[in-house]
């Protein structure tokens, strides 16, 4: 006990060598094949995309550092004023918001324009880790403990879905749930939520906006407007198929160079890309997540604390339900609801939120590297 | 010892626990993804890469040049002006709106034309341009090269206007160009083309495959917004052929100015040796250019509104009665039956008893007796009266159409008339009716339900002259193509009957007591043959050429001909409408028509290469 109480924190170059820079080898990898789609989009033209696409990742590569510079306590004492920041950033976005494409979702604070929804993003995962760091196990399944991070989730979703930003809200819920269900809440909760939901569901459906029942309905049924709202999926869908097995190669993708495929170079990157390269090339892109989704989750099971455990399954789940939101939207498995292709798709928020919750997941695995060297340190005769 | 991370927590195994879970659902979630791209890219792929395909290629047709219309001297009587026109793909209405609104700036356009091009847009497909503007100054449309960049879609290219050239003279020979009708428009890529012009009348409408040509088509990559990424491929329309005319204009000219101040009739003649038809006027005349480039939006109604009906081209689309003219015919008909021979006389005293009618003769006295010869010449309606009652309509019908009456040809103009050739089965057809004994009598002069055209009575005529099956054209062929003569079957009428109404002819311009004697032309050398027509308007048996009577109800005039007789060379048909006498009003015509095709073709007194008769 005492050699605990005399533990130092290692210096930042020793934090940095045991940094698990396989992690980021596979980031890496997805960033120059989201560079390289860029490229090719603008018919081989490292403008406007793909060059920022790469300086944003090696900016955002210095933020990971900075990030798993800084000791796992400082991160958990930040934790309630980062979510509570985070929220009142959130209320502050219909009194002082900026509109884009129909939605109020920016807000300019000193000419630097941000979604507060990204942030809070981060933010949730930090306070649910925070708040099951501190419930006592024995608690888990007390239903007042497991109110208290419902109303953690629910509120930022609440007012993300009448911003309204459909995408987030999604994220919220599964990366919270997620969060929860790994935290070691009882299953019953779970299913008993899940029958509240299937109740709720005409309800929520009433308090939808025109746009987004559109592209509900839209999924349900692309064929019926096929110039109209069902485009994008019918377009999409054509690029895939158009990709074949083997893809019509790079920059031969006619669907993407020739402006049928919307938003072509953010959420649709990955059908730029599946034209491109074929059914190969998108099945080596999922392997690679996996890869990536892979370590994240043996980071998680090594990890002994619940905050970093939760903190690193935070960016596990987050990485996770972009990656699937996107492909099966853009394959018309779910509708269209604006999901980024995380680290592929252009777009600094996106890339600042899912580095900032990989650094903090990579600075969590640093700390627990460092314990378990203490231990193994101290275990010595 | 224990570091604080390694203390033994509820729910260590549970963690790890569920972390296996989630991460199964993960990867039975990715599973399911690359299923999808599978089933997507490796077993729908083929179904959508021609998708892909139409997305990215827009075809678009090229308009073929029209062929130009010559006279037989190779005088240009129809060719194309160009001019330039400006035209937009249609995108999105905003983006439609912005650019036009630019393009106003080099061409002027009318709020007007703005708003009817947006409502075109509205319903026009993608990659279809729309025309926005014609009649374009060269200067405009650099303009609008040079601002090309902020005039996405906007596109110039050159329209043909259809120009004619001697239009009063030639105008319904050549007939005229018009837009293609809706429903006729999914026939052919040349009938979807924007601006595309098909012939309406005329040699326009009689060739219009030969002179329209094939469109070419040009594959352009287009982007979403149907903007042209780059040109594909290219296919050069097949120009349409030009079409030579056997008639000249010179002598349509010369002719027309002869039928100054008749109000409406018609002239064609014809070469006997070819079938060519070297002159074919009608009165009034117009001109073709008014419906094309000089085309203001109620000249059609103010056409269509003459009373003398300008763009009726009389020579085919004007039917009368023959009246005498058809005389031969009722002759033929009646010495091929065995009901009439040469030498046999019928006596005329003015009227003809059949069944309770009476049928009067125009020569209310009487011709007393009369034989073949006498009654053609002198064109007794008795004689043939009777010829016509022991002859029957069948044989008489039969005989017309042996003569190329009640049809059309192959001549390559449009919009013929096939006149009638009445016999039982056609007004059972027709009206519904039985036939009945007078009609014959009165089909045996031409009157009753006999309608013909010039252009038929002249190829009549042109049978006649030569024993052969005659076929009219106004389309020459290049000389080498032409066959040599006798082009024509024989008409199997026995020569000597051919011969006796032959020198019938002859007699009614140059014996006494012929009707047409006004057809005689001053050149002694050259015999001329022929016969009168007065058809009556009105189907009475009783008065005819009444002066008096109101312009609508004074007969025709008709006069057919052919020269020299000896050796046919020229058949002409002559009807002049409400022109009183056939031998007073059409004679004279036919006469100077004759002294004017002989200044222009010298060689046809004494024709040499003239057909053999069989």
């Amino acid at each position: 006990m005492t050699e605990l109480a005399r533990r130092r924190d290692e210096t930042l170059a020793e934090r940095l060598i045991h940094m698990n820079w396989l992690v980021l080898v596979s980031v890496s990898l997805l960033v120059a094949i989201g560079t390289a789609t860029l490229y090719s989009v603008e018919g081989g033209s490292f403008e406007p995309w793909a060059e920022r696409h790469g300086v944003r990742f090696l900016l955002g590569f210095g933020v990971i550092l900075a990030m798993v510079a800084m000791p796992m306590w400082l991160w958990r004492a930040a934790a309630l004023p980062i979510y509570l920041l985070a929220l009142g950033l959130l209320l502050l976005v219909p009194v002082l918001g900026v509109e884009a494409l129909g939605a109020k979702r920016w807000l300019d604070v000193f000419g630097l324009q941000f979604q507060p929804t990204e942030v809070m993003k981060v933010a949730i995962v930090l306070m649910l880790a925070r708040y099951y760091d501190a419930l006592p196990p024995s608690r888990i399944a007390d239903p007042v403990a497991v109110f208290v991070p419902v109303v953690i989730i629910a509120v930022p979703l609440a007012f993300t879905l009448s911003q309204p930003d459909l995408g987030s809200a999604a994220l919220y819920a599964a990366v919270g749930l997620g969060l929860m269900f790994l935290a070691g809440v009882p299953i019953l909760y779970f299913a008993g939520g899940a029958m509240v939901a299937a109740f709720a569901i005409p309800f929520v459906w009433a308090g939808l906006h025109d746009y987004q029942r559109r592209r509900i309905e839209t999924f349900l049924d692309p064929g019926a407007d096929p110039l109209g709202a069902g485009y994008h999926i019918a377009q999409s869908k054509i690029a895939l198929g158009a990709g074949g097995i083997s893809g019509k190669g790079f920059m031969q993708g006619t669907q993407s160079q020739l402006d049928f495929l919307p938003e072509k170079h953010t959420d649709f990157i990955f059908t730029t890309f599946a034209e491109e390269w074929g059914f190969w090339g998108a099945l080596g892109l999922l392997v690679l997540y996996a890869i990536l989704l892979t370590l994240l989750a043996i980071m998680a099971m090594r990890a002994r604390s619940m905050f970093a455990r939760l903190v690193i399954a935070g960016a596990w789940s987050t990485i996770f339900v972009y990656v699937f939101i996107n492909i099966a939207m853009v394959s018309g498995l779910v509708p269209v609801v604006g999901v980024p292709l995380p680290f592929v798709s252009y777009g600094g928020t996106s890339m600042v939120t899912l580095l900032a919750a990989l650094g903090l997941a990579l600075a969590a695995d640093v700390d627990e590297g460092q314990n378990r060297r203490m231990l193994r340190r101290a275990s010595r005769p | 010892m224990q570091g604080p991370g390694d203390e033994p927590r509820d729910g260590d195994s549970g963690f790890t626990r569920r972390a296996l879970v989630v991460g199964a659902l993960q990867a039975g979630a990715l599973g399911l993804l690359a299923a999808r791209l599978y089933q997507l890219q490796v077993l729908e792929g083929r179904r959508y890469a021609p998708l892909a395909e139409d997305n990215r290629i827009s075809q678009r047709g090229v308009m073929p040049r029209r062929g130009r219309i010559v006279d037989r001297a190779g005088v240009v009587l129809a060719a194309n002006d160009e001019m330039y026109r400006v035209s937009i793909l249609s995108a999105s209405d905003s983006e439609l709106k912005e650019t036009l609104a630019r393009l106003a700036a080099i061409v002027p356009l009318s709020e007007q034309e703005i708003a009817t091009t947006l409502a075109k847009a509205r319903t026009t497909q993608r990659n279809e341009p729309l025309i926005v503007a014609g009649n374009l100054s060269f200067d405009q449309v650099a303009a609008i090269g040079l601002h090309a960049a902020s005039l996405p879609g906007v596109e110039t290219d050159v329209d043909l206007r259809r120009r004619y050239f001697h239009g009063r003279e030639t105008g319904h020979v050549t007939g005229y160009v018009g837009s293609v009708e809706r429903h006729a428009m999914d026939d052919e890529a040349f009938l979807r083309m924007p601006g595309a012009r098909v012939g309406k009348a005329g040699v326009e409408l009689g060739m219009d495959k030969d002179l329209r040509g094939k469109c070419g088509s040009r594959k352009f990559e287009v982007d979403a917004r149907g903007h042209i990424v780059r040109h594909l491929d290219e296919i050069d329309p097949v120009e349409g052929r030009d079409v030579m005319l056997t008639i000249d204009a010179g002598l349509q000219s010369r002719v027309l100015d002869r039928l100054a101040g008749i109000p409406r009739g018609a002239v064609v003649a014809i070469d006997v040796t070819n079938g060519e038809v070297v002159l074919m006027a009608s009165v009034p005349a117009f001109d073709p250019n008014d419906l094309t480039i000089n085309f203001e939006p109620d000249v059609w109604k103010k056409l269509q509104a003459e009373p003398h009906k300008p763009l009726l081209n009389r020579a085919i689309g004007g039917q009368y009665p023959p009246g005498s003219t058809f005389k031969m015919v009722t002759a033929l008909a009646a010495l091929e039956a065995g009901t009439a021979s040469l030498r046999e006389r019928v006596t005329c005293d003015g009227s003809f008893e059949y069944k309770d009618s009476t049928f009067r003769c125009w020569n209310r006295g009487g011709h007393g007796a009369m034989d073949l010869t006498d009654a053609l010449r002198e064109s007794c309606d008795v004689y043939f009266y009777e010829l016509a009652r022991r002859t029957g309509i069948d044989r008489i019908a039969a005989m017309a159409r042996r003569l190329g009456l009640g049809q059309t040809y192959a001549a390559g103009i449009g919009q013929q008339k096939r006149g009638i050739v009445p016999d039982p089965g056609w007004k059972r057809a027709a009206l519904g009716k039985a036939w009945l004994g007078g009609e014959t009598i009165l089909a045996g002069i031409g009157q009753g339900f006999v309608l013909t055209t010039p252009l038929q009575l002249a190829v009549m005529t042109a049978r006649l002259a030569t024993g052969r099956a005659v076929v009219p054209t106004l389309v020459r062929r290049p000389d080498d193509a032409r066959p040599a003569l006798p082009v024509f079957p024989p008409l199997a009428v026995k020569s000597e009957w051919l011969d006796a109404v032959r020198s019938a002819m002859v007699g009614v311009v140059n014996d006494a007591g012929g009707t047409g004697g006004n057809a005689a032309i001053s050149d002694s050398a050259v015999v001329i043959a022929g016969k009168t027509g007065t058809s009556q308007v009105r189907s009475t048996g009783g008065d005819r050429g009444a002066g008096g009577d109101a312009f609508e109800l004074r007969d025709h005039a008709l006069f057919v001909s052919y020269f020299p007789a000896d050796k046919p060379r020229y058949a002409i048909a002559a009807v002049i409408e409400h022109g009183g006498g056939g031998g007073a009003t059409a004679a004279p015509i036919v006469r100077d028509v004759i002294e004017t095709l002989i200044d222009f073709d010298p060689a046809a007194r004494v024709t040499t290469g003239s057909l053999e008769r069989p």
